[in-house]
């Protein structure tokens, strides 16, 4: 029926199943909780903005100390992983429960066509959710300090600190979202090995350096801007640089969406079990 | 592998400890063919493996010379309607059937032409529009079929497909079927209702316990049941004068009187022998014949005697 073969297919399979996927989570009744989750860094931003004493309005250097800790301890290690986890665990999983993957699947789409369409799919959207929420969110911190603020923001290592934030997060969520997907293939009840994973990644600043390399928080970690202190009773480890944390991040997320294509070449259709 | 039909040679599927369909050995040659069997009898599990939607756990299929591991080149070949009634959450029939075909490769204004020209096919130009979910079960079914058949497959695979559907709907969806297998398709139609496949179908293949216990024409797979005599009822103005004569014969076991004496039910054990002297008989004594037709040639008789069950009939 189509002329198309090959690559210019598989293209396009790739850009209808992903153009599903944003919607589905942009639009739909799933998307509402990570809305929800979404505004809860900009509300905290806005209430500060808006309470901030006015002995603390006039120097921003505090602010950039103390975003760097909302962003790394609320908005990555607790927005960005639910986030992700309730968006890439349907991708599969939503569509078993619904009973409505065969439609997918009776399509003559390679099966890892249809998972790298869905992934990019859940990363776009998740990327635009979450990207979004860490700039306002970023914004919001410098808004108290009026035009001083504003000028850091603007200035080029402000808007190096944001880029630096906004790379982090979308690799946060390539990664979490390789992770969520495979966790919808393999699971029914992804949230429970979602909650095991979190807490690997809660104790990762405990660990010995060479576990911590088999978090994805520790790359994450070395590409924010501004360092933190992770507690007194963290191992201190080598961090990683830049290029390498990149490289890792993109090798886990590809590494995690190799292995759930291989999962999905095998799928079978078997909802009564599910 | 043989181009041209679908081969199923020696095809098991166990759930874990459960047997889905055990040994399975068939060819099916195009045109229309019923899969009958009762309830979790093993048909959805045997269309569900033409598919892929299912991996053999022993054995090999192959559907008009292309494995069921080659999506790309199955599905272009196959429609399969499902039993499934659900359906992605808040499509419209439009929507479900462009990303269907757009899955397929089609461009933008190619997917909008061929979703109209299907949903006019199946009746749901007007429903287009609205979503799935608000669909009357008849709807959703002819939106299922018109997935099934959008890409114009050569082999379309129907699991139940006249459920729900009212009577004029369900003559319309078998002139479809007739005429998607009168132009040289595949068309496989299961369902648990006999005397719904009797009507439609070439052949049939008989289903129980996950195992095919007979397939062919139904005319051959009765022919074969030589343990049963046939039956045939001949209505006519003097039922009894058939009857007296055909006892003449050794191999007429029995001849009942039915319907107000305007008909008789006669049993034989020899098919062959027994037209030919019902002919003679009907001219020495002048009956004046109405119809003279087997009485258990359906399906749903042949299956009772296979199975000793009817498989839940209307």
């Amino acid at each position: 029926m189509s002329g198309s073969h090959g690559w210019p297919l598989w293209r396009r399979q790739i850009t209808v199943l992903a153009k599903q996927e944003i919607g589905r989570s942009l639009f739909s009744k799933r998307s509402l909780a990570v809305y929800l989750l979404a505004a809860m860094p900009i509300t905290l931003a806005l209430l500060r903005a808006l309470f901030l004493p006015e002995s603390q309005r006039a120097h921003a250097a505090h602010t950039t100390t103390e975003f760097a800790e909302v962003y790394h301890f609320f908005i990555l290690r607790f927005i960005v992983f639910f986030s992700t986890a309730m968006l890439f665990v349907k991708l599969f999983r939503g569509e078993i429960l619904e009973r409505s993957l065969h439609y997918h699947l009776l399509a003559p789409v390679r099966r890892e066509i249809l998972t790298v369409g869905k992934y990019l799919g859940g990363l776009l959207a998740s990327a635009a959710i979450l990207g979004a929420t860490v700039a306002l969110t970023i914004a919001l911190f410098y808004l108290p300090h009026g035009s001083g603020g504003m000028a850091h923001l603007t200035s080029a290592s402000g808007l190096g600190e944001v880029f630096a934030y906004l790379v982090t997060t979308v690799l946060a969520c390539a990664a979490y979202g390789a992770l969520f997907l495979l966790a919808g293939l393999y699971f029914k009840n992804p949230m429970i090995p979602a909650v095991l994973f979190l807490g690997w990644e809660l104790l990762t600043p405990f660990l010995p350096g060479f576990l911590k390399l088999l978090s994805v928080v520790h790359y994450l970690g070395s590409l924010e801007p501004v360092p933190i202190s992770q507690g007194p009773f963290a191992l201190m480890a080598q961090p990683v640089p830049g290029w390498l944390a990149v490289l890792a991040l993109i090798a886990i997320s590809a590494g995690l969406l190799a292995l759930g294509a291989w999962k999905t070449r095998g799928l079978e259709i078997t909802y009564s079990t599910e | 592998m043989t181009a041209g039909i679908i081969s199923i040679k020696n095809v098991s599927k166990f759930y874990g400890e459960v047997l889905g369909v055990n040994r399975v050995t068939v060819d099916i040659e195009p045109g229309l063919t019923g899969l009958v069997g009762p309830n979790g009898s093993g048909k959805s599990t045997l269309m569900h493996l033409l598919c892929g939607l299912l991996r053999p756990t022993r054995g090999s299929i192959s559907v008009v010379g292309v494995p069921q591991d080659q999506p790309e080149e199955l599905f272009r070949l196959v429609g399969y309607c499902t039993q499934y009634d659900s359906f992605p959450n808040g499509s419209t029939g439009y929507g479900f059937l462009s990303h269907t075909l757009a899955l397929h490769g089609l461009d933008g204004a190619d997917a909008d032409r061929r979703a109209w020209e299907v949903l006019e096919r199946v009746g749901l130009t007007e429903a287009a529009r609205r979503r799935i979910a608000g669909y009357s079960k008849g709807m959703r079914q002819r939106i299922k079929l018109a997935q099934a058949i959008c890409h114009d497959p050569r082999v379309l695979i129907l699991d139940e497909p006249l459920n729900g559907l009212d009577p004029m709907g369900r003559a319309e969806m078998i002139d479809l079927f007739k005429e998607l297998a009168d132009a040289g398709r595949h068309v496989i139609v299961s369902s648990h209702i006999l005397h719904e496949v009797d009507l439609i179908s070439d052949g049939v293949i008989m289903i129980h316990g996950g195992s095919v216990v007979a397939e062919g024409s139904i005319r051959d797979v009765r022919g074969e049941i030589t343990a049963q005599p046939l039956q045939v009822l001949v209505r006519c103005d003097r039922p009894h004068a058939i009857a007296a004569r055909a006892f003449e014969f050794a191999h007429v076991v029995e001849a009942q009187i039915v319907d107000e004496a305007t008909g008789v039910l006669l049993r034989t054990t020899d098919a062959g022998a027994f037209f030919p002297e019902l002919g003679r008989i009907i001219l020495d004594s002048g009956v004046e014949v109405e119809t003279v037709t087997p009485a258990d040639e359906s399906v749903h008789a042949v299956y009772d005697y296979l199975i000793g069950d009817g498989g839940g009939g209307p």
